[in-house]
């Protein structure tokens, strides 16, 4: 396993990379993804018509794999699937360290000659010792190197976030999904049909990766589900794993004769292990990106006692409903704070239960000392666990107070209670119909480390999810 | 017999069912609390093991060919004297006959009645993808309509089986519901333990099922169990 580890290290951070078979009709798709790579890209394209368009694009281009000098890292093979493994034997020839097969129609059509011939790359590649990624995927991202996946993933700068996926298209838009949420993406990988190398293998990989401190998966069916579990039990308990699972596996038709048999469903198992192994889960990329984002920003913590302040009278109820259905509490506070809030809270136009509305005491005339106050009493509170600050878009529209100083002043004061609070805090912006305000907003606040969620029951599934993960972490449950 | 001679047994004479009474000596062997059942193969066999036993006991169709016992009619609880077993043998076996002619009936098999707690099921089956799991719920209405159950691949840790356990619906039905006696949630994990490391030590187990078991304020007992080989 180590020895893979090392191998995949090395797939992972190439130095030289070859894409073969690219061409006009596929829009230079792989050549133009990897212009931001840091090192030496080449082309291999025996098409003559082709080959002035690849050089207009800077790139020399070789007849073969063997005639590129020196050695030659990772290689993306985008040629048509019956050429594979005549590429495959080039890369083996030429001492490749790995190579993604981007090419389709193998196992996942379900037909003999595509199962044939995905069987027969595999063996080559296995038998060589070749890293062989797919086929039927786009292979290996690397933010920090420019290794691409497609051109509009981000690139040049370093993330923490580590990202494995059975599907490509999941794998390029989390990247650059995740990215407009300060979910960093360093490195990925989009593995498809997983011929040689499984998730397992991959997720040992991210796991034991320093640069990786959080893991995201997509996964719609482990080809060794043990395998899967296994490592992922292991993963948890280094890093937080957020698995989202798509579609139903097939499950092989059986005997059953016992009851056990019968109620262990697909799903139902699924689920267990999940819990078991200590995973997250998530069911979309919304979901997943919101999650990782969670377990980045949140500071640790393990009880499920909520405090919330909230700015838009009226909505106290839906929020306490959001994070009780997310298996969190709202609890009251203690007498020593409703005494201290007693000495300011305005009780007209405002509520004293837990969430505080705010609405008179903070919003009229916007008065940040009385939040601060409010707030600080909640880090104080003993029976609060976790703070949540509440504010939409269309109430700081309505108070005139996008783009001001007065924005930034409260920006300061959320930045500065967020380092002085020592219990979990996030933040609720709830867009309204102002998108394009909230994507404003929403990246104000994320440059300074804050993290926002769109939603009263998205909040409240996250905080509960990154409370869940750490009190799997302190063996609390 | 051990385990292994009873499985090799089994496989020997082409079955992958083990009957109640073999597959409660199994568990035996492995520390895991079953009702002792004998194998009677004739009336008076019953008679003699029921005197032994003690009674009240419970007879029940032996028969590789039969997994639903009471299905065909193969189960009598509470018997109070050999008379009632000696009529119960007759009944069960020729019942058991009718139901399903082509079985193999090997006899009948005696326990004693055994005190009635929280009943509660444990099962394995080998998932295609998971491989072995364990299986943990409350018996009766709870599994069989509300399927109100909890699942962990093996091997389970300490953490997981106290987790399963609590994980159910029914969970408050345990700790001693409506003034019921509450049950050993120790026991009950020891057991899921132990199960767990009895089935990764044998792969060649395919299911299993522990149920009902009985589970009392200081320990939990198997009163029917079966085992399916690959």
């Amino acid at each position: 396993m180590k020895d893979l580890n090392r191998k995949l290290e090395k797939a992972f951070n190439p130095r030289t990379v070859a894409v073969v078979g690219d061409k006009r009709a596929m829009g230079y798709f792989w050549l133009r993804a990897m212009k931001s790579f840091v090192g030496k890209v080449y082309s291999v394209q025996i098409n003559k018509e082709e080959i002035p368009g690849i050089e207009a694009l800077g790139i020399p281009n070789y007849m073969s794999l063997l005639d590129i000098p020196g050695r030659v890292d990772y290689v993306v093979c985008a040629v048509r699937r019956d050429i594979c493994p005549r590429i495959i034997e080039d890369c083996i020839r030429k001492g490749v360290t790995a190579v993604t097969v981007f090419a389709s129609g193998f196992a996942e059509i379900e037909e003999e000659e595509g199962v044939r011939l995905q069987q027969e790359l595999g063996d080559m590649a296995r038998k060589a010792g070749l890293i062989l990624i797919g086929p039927n995927c786009v292979g290996i991202y690397n933010s920090t190197l420019g290794v691409r996946q497609g051109e509009d993933q981000p690139w040049g700068e370093a993330g923490n976030v580590g990202f494995i996926s059975q599907s490509g298209t999941h794998c390029i838009d989390f990247t650059y999904v995740g990215y407009g949420h300060g979910v960093k993406c360093g490195k990925a990988v989009s593995y498809g049909n997983a011929e040689v190398l499984d998730i397992g293998d991959y997720l040992e990989y991210f796991a034991q990766d320093p640069q990786s401190d959080l893991i995201g998966i997509y996964v719609e069916g482990p080809r060794d589900g043990r395998r899967f579990f296994h490592a992922l039990r292991k993963a948890t308990r280094l890093k937080p794993v957020v698995v989202w699972k798509g579609g139903q596996t097939e499950a092989g038709a059986r005997a059953i004769y016992s009851h056990t048999a019968a109620l262990a469903t697909e799903q139902v198992l699924w689920d267990a292990a999940m819990r078991q192994a200590g995973a997250v889960t998530a069911d979309s990329l919304e979901e997943i990106v919101d999650v990782l984002k969670g377990l980045l920003y949140i500071k640790p913590g393990t009880g499920r006692r909520v405090g919330l302040v909230a700015m838009t009278g009226g909505q106290s109820v839906v929020i306490a409903d959001a994070f009780g259905r997310a298996n969190l509490e709202v609890p009251t506070f203690t007498p020593a704070s409703y005494e201290k809030l007693a000495s300011f809270f305005q009780i007209i136009g405002g509520s004293y239960r837990n969430p505080l509305d705010a609405g008179h005491t903070v919003a009229m005339g916007f008065r940040t000392g009385n939040l601060e106050r409010m707030l600080d009493i909640l880090v104080e509170d003993a029976n609060i666990d976790a703070v949540v600050f509440e504010s939409s878009i269309p109430f700081l529209k309505r108070r005139g107070l996008i783009r001001t100083t007065l924005f930034d002043k409260l920006l300061d004061l959320l930045v500065h209670y967020k380092e002085r609070c020592q219990k979990p805090f996030l933040v609720i912006l709830q867009p309204g119909l102002l998108e394009g305000e909230m994507a404003e907003i929403r990246g104000k606040l994320l440059e300074r480390g804050i993290a926002t969620f769109a939603g009263f029951q998205q909040a409240a599934d996250v905080l509960s999810k990154v409370i869940n993960y750490h009190r799997f972490r302190a063996g609390l449950d | 017999m051990s385990a292994i001679e009873i499985i090799d047994k089994a496989k020997s004479e082409g079955r992958t069912i083990l009957t109640e009474v073999e597959s409660k000596q199994i568990l035996a062997e492995e520390g895991i609390p079953v009702a002792h059942a004998q194998l009677a193969a004739t009336r008076e066999e019953a008679m003699a093991a029921a005197r032994q036993i003690g009674l009240p006991v419970a007879i029940k169709i032996v028969s590789p060919d039969i997994t639903h016992k009471s299905d065909v009619g193969g189960v009598k609880l509470g018997l109070n004297s050999e008379e009632e077993v000696a009529a119960a043998f007759d009944e069960i076996v020729e019942t058991a006959r009718r139901a399903q002619p082509k079985a193999a009936v090997l006899g009948v098999s005696v326990q004693k009645m055994a005190r009635p707690g929280v009943e509660v099921i444990m099962g394995m089956t080998t998932d295609p993808q998971f491989g072995p799991v364990l299986m943990f719920g409350l018996g009766g209405v709870f599994v069989e309509v509300l399927k109100d159950v909890a699942f962990r691949i093996v091997p389970l840790e300490a953490r997981d089986a106290r987790q399963m356990i609590r994980d159910i619906q029914g969970f408050p039905v345990l700790e001693g519901f409506r003034g019921q006696e509450p049950a050993d949630l120790a026991a009950l994990e020891n057991m899921l333990m132990r199960l767990s490391a009895f089935v990764e030590e044998h792969p060649e187990i395919q299911e299993l099922d522990l149920n009902p078991i009985f589970a009392y304020k200081d320990g939990a007992l198997a009163v029917d169990a079966r085992i399916v080989l690959s």
